[in-house]
């Protein structure tokens, strides 16, 4: 028995050892802010800015021509005051950038189609503001309350096919915001 | 689990063997699947080329498979380990050895395992700096540069047809007139040109084959030509294997001759822009690259060194299981079991030790049993010797005959009782001494001439009879010696038995005087009858003649009172001759004793008289003649006594013995020693008017009961007898003891 509690003290010694040095790194958390937008029947525009989303080192990883890809999910509700809300629509909107170093663009994909870009700060502009449509369901009644709620998270950061799998597990940087929320316009 | 059979000793460690088993299973397979999945691991980078998402998927399972097993296998290693120092502290057999050893193998392996680690991080480390150094940096940046600039030559080699055919353009209308326009200017281009145009961004007339990536990639870009690039009106497009030049038209429509690279030359480009773009990626991540290495590597020094550590358990219990196993086992030996045997089975050299260990103990129980029996065998003869010897002893000293065993150097091996009693030997002192220190000065000159008589006797056996004096008695022995001899005559020793004569001899003289008595009796008895009457009738006859003469009165009284003293003493002859055999009957022994003393307390009341008596009253015994001898014992007392004085008789009845002892006891002046041999002798008295025949008639009455009758001094002064005889004779169903009474320093009859 003193050899299997020695052997326990001993593990747990070496896993509070191994704990995540990454939990002592600091602010600034990215966010979405601005969240906007109009809603009419069958579809909704939403339109919102991510901050935060690029630090330093990403931005330094972008211009290295690491692929950066961002996952948001976009959910659009019916708000009411004294009952649950409803949900009308979701969409999973994916923007990637990636610098071509032989053409010397960014190459923006967006679900909708992809955008070649000259310089850095378009790639980010590009990659940070969005106007997402989402399909809808129901009626949509003029004047009433609706809500679209958004959350982004970094999904992969894409690295040539030998680093991606040494860096499997290497996630570089953590980028997820919480759900941030806007109200729509019934025009 | 089997039982292990009684004194069977296995591996205590292992109290479970296949368990243990497969803990070594367990430890070798995680072993081997950590170098597998490390190795893999560790080559993924060069097989990466390959590798799509669901390898990743695997990959993913495979590393997180590979962790368990390090930590199962750190688990395994660290618990044997912790256990051996355990059983090092417990102070368990082996477990220093082991500990020692597996210490040995860990620095064995530790050592190299560390040093090939740090060289190795270095080596990686120093090439990882090496490939993302300046001058790595600086040729790739040159070679992507210089196919940036073979793109553009190329782009640029493409304006003139872009720019000829945008002019032509602007006067055209219809989509024929665009195609004449654009097969025209397509033919002065460079070979492989394709003339695009696009309005409004929309593929409006085309003009040569491209690949439809390259249409795609054309059209981004010209969509994306907008604001001062649009307002500049002509530029370039370079991309992966193709290059291109627009230039606008007027009306804002868009003319690109555009054109694909050769493949090889194509495909070196993009294998230049790949290896730039991963030479910036590496950079940008040396330290987690490198971090990933060192990982790998301390992955591959933990499973070396568990994998060593393991390795040095395992070697250590091949060694210190057989050993600790031995220990035991000869620790049990050493405690006297001997039904041990090691339960270890190897084909090395352990196996063999512990094998001929097993056979060792089996002939070692084999050997005991053998010993055991023979001692069992030896014992029962020792008893069966020691029973004989005891036999003999017993009968040796039953007898009334001396013997004294003397081996053949002279010295005494053996005497018995009988012996040591007669010639006041002490057998402890006697027993292992020379016979020569033993008897005394007097007689050793004797004894040697007997010795060697007997020596060279040709019969081996001398018999003589001697008198020697022991103590203050000369006794007369009939002495028998025998020369021991073996089988091949060797002479082993010699037997002398010595026979007490004067017992005999005392009888002989009194059987003797017996008939001397019976022939007095007779030849006395018959002329005093006439002596007497004659004498009465010369009384009568010539009293009155002689009246006047005194003499004839006094002679004739003289005659008739010696005739009455003779008549006396014939008497006595007579009744001492004439002894009855004893009518032996079960009697109040007590009471007839009892009843003599009465007698005499009245007759003498001077003399103070006392009775004692002890143990049952019921003895066989003749009562006249046992009253005669007590009166004759008291007769004698009183007369020692005189007026005063006192005597005591005990009669006492020692059912154990079967003996019945009278003692009477005085307090008198006591028997001078010279007095003594011949006390018991007929016609021996000191005192006046004693015929001498009392004691002898006393000491005739015990041997006729069948025993014997002592003297001895009483204390402070006087005489005590002791007449002992025994109390049931033998044909009366209770056996007694034959045997005398035997009292050193008395007087035996």
């Amino acid at each position: 028995m003193t050899a299997v509690r020695v052997v326990i003290a001993f593990f747990a010694l070496a896993l509070l050892g191994l704990q995540p040095v990454s939990s002592l790194a600091g602010p600034p958390f990215p966010a979405i802010s601005d969240v906007s937008g109009t809603i009419r029947g069958g579809e909704a525009r939403v339109r919102f800015t991510l901050r935060n989303a690029f630090p330093p080192e990403m931005v330094e990883a972008l211009k290295s021509g690491i692929e950066i890809t961002f996952k948001t999910n976009v959910e659009i509700e019916r708000v009411y005051r004294r009952w649950f809300n409803r949900p009308m629509g979701q969409v999973l909107y994916t923007r990637s950038v990636r610098y071509d170093a032989l053409s010397g663009v960014y190459r923006l994909h967006r679900d909708d189609g992809d955008e070649l870009l000259p310089d850095v700060l378009a790639a980010l502009d590009r990659m940070t503001r969005f106007e997402v449509v989402v399909p809808v369901t129901g009626d949509v009644e003029k004047g009433k309350p609706y809500r679209a709620r958004v959350r982004t998270r970094l999904d992969k950061v894409g690295l040539s096919e030998p680093l991606r799998s040494i860096f499997f597990f290497s996630s570089l940087w953590d980028v997820e915001t919480g759900w941030a929320s806007g109200y729509l316009q019934t025009p | 689990m089997s039982p292990i059979p009684v004194g069977q000793i296995a591996p205590s460690q292992d109290a479970d063997p296949s368990k243990k088993r497969r803990e070594r299973w367990a430890i070798g397979i995680v072993a081997v699947l950590v170098a597998v999945l490390t190795f893999f691991e560790a080559h993924l980078a060069a097989v990466g080329g390959g590798v799509t998402f669901s390898s990743n998927i695997v990959i993913f399972a495979l590393i997180n498979l590979n962790v368990v097993f390090v930590v199962l296998l750190i688990f395994l290693v660290t618990r044997n380990v912790f256990k051996i120092l355990l059983d090092r502290r417990r102070n368990i057999l082996g477990a220093k050895l082991r500990s020692r050893l597996v210490l040995i193998f860990i620095c064995f392996s530790l050592i190299p395992t560390m040093l090939l680690f740090i060289a190795a991080t270095n080596i990686t480390t120093t090439s990882i700096k090496s490939w993302i150094g300046s001058r790595v940096g600086q040729a790739l940046t040159g070679a992507i540069e210089i196919a940036r600039e073979r793109l553009e030559q190329e782009a640029r080699a493409l304006s003139p047809p872009a720019g000829s055919a945008a002019s032509a353009l602007a006067g055209a209308e219809d989509p024929e007139s665009f195609m004449r326009i654009l097969e025209k200017t397509r033919a002065t281009a460079p070979p492989g040109t394709a003339l695009l145009f696009f309005d409004k961004d929309a593929e409006v007339a085309r003009d040569g084959d491209l690949p439809a990536q390259v249409e795609a990639e054309i059209l981004k870009r010209v969509k994306g030509i907008k604001g001062e690039a649009l307002e500049k009106g002509a530029g370039t497009m370079i991309g992966d294997g193709v290059a291109a030049a627009w230039r606008r038209a007027p009306g804002g429509a868009i003319v690109v001759a555009a054109r694909s690279l050769p493949p090889a030359e194509a495909a070196r480009i993009r294998e230049i822009a790949k290896a730039y773009d991963e030479y910036h990626q590496v950079r940008l991540l040396d330290d987690p690259i490198r971090a990933s290495y060192v990982g790998v590597l301390i992955l591959i020094t933990l499973l070396i060194v568990f994998a060593a550590s393991w390795m040095g358990i395992y070697l250590a219990r091949q060694i210190t299981v057989p050993v600790q196993l031995l220990a035991e086992g000869t620790e049990e030996v050493a405690r006297g079991n001997l039904d041990v045997s090691l339960d270890y089975r190897s084909g090395d050299e352990f196996g063999t030790l512990v094998a001929s260990f097993n056979r060792m103990t089996a002939d070692l129980k084999a050997s005991k049993g053998n010993l055991e029996e023979t001692n069992a065998s030896l014992t029962r003869t020792y008893d069966e010797l020691r029973r004989r010897t005891q036999f003999i002893e017993t009968i040796l000293d039953s007898i009334s005959t001396g013997v004294i065993v003397i081996d053949r150097h002279g010295r005494i091996s053996m005497i018995n009782k009988v012996a040591e009693r007669l010639l006041l030997l002490p057998t402890d002192a006697a027993v292992g001494q020379m016979y020569r220190d033993v008897v005394q000065e007097d007689h050793y000159e004797a004894i040697r001439d007997l010795y060697r008589e007997a020596g060279e006797a040709a019969g081996g056996q001398v018999e003589r009879q001697v008198e020697i004096v022991v103590g203050e008695k000369r006794i007369a022995f009939r002495v028998s010696l025998t020369a021991l001899r073996d089988d091949a005559g060797e002479y082993m020793g010699l037997v002398a038995a010595f026979d007490d004569l004067s017992q005999a001899m005392r009888l002989q003289r009194v059987l003797a005087w017996r008939e001397v008595a019976r022939r007095i009796a007779h030849d006395i008895r018959n002329p005093l009858t006439p002596i007497q009457l004659s004498t009465e009738r010369m009384q009568r006859k010539y009293a009155a003649a002689h009246a006047d003469d005194p003499v004839f009165a006094e002679c004739t009284q003289a005659i008739l009172s010696e005739v009455r003293t003779l008549k006396h003493l014939v008497e006595e002859f007579t009744r001492f001759a004439r002894m009855p055999a004893p009518r032996i009957e079960e009697g109040n022994l007590p009471d007839e004793i009892r009843t003599v003393v009465e007698t005499y307390r009245t007759s003498f009341p001077g003399i103070r008289w006392e009775f004692r008596q002890d143990g049952p009253p019921s003895v066989w015994f003749d009562p006249f003649q046992i009253r005669r001898a007590v009166t004759n014992l008291l007769d004698n007392a009183a007369a020692a006594l005189g007026e005063r004085g006192s005597v005591t008789v005990v009669c006492i009845h020692d059912e154990a013995s079967g003996k019945a002892r009278i003692e009477v006891a005085d307090d008198g002046p006591g028997i001078p020693a010279g007095d003594r041999d011949r006390l018991f002798e007929p016609y021996f008295s000191r005192r006046e008017g004693g015929t001498g025949l009392g004691l002898a008639i006393v000491s005739a009455i015990a041997n006729d009961h069948g025993g014997v009758v002592r003297m001895r001094d009483n204390a402070p002064s006087g005489t005590v007898f002791e007449m002992v005889f025994p109390s049931r004779p033998p044909d009366k169903g209770k056996a007694v003891s034959a045997a005398p009474v035997v009292d050193d320093g008395r007087m035996e009859i």
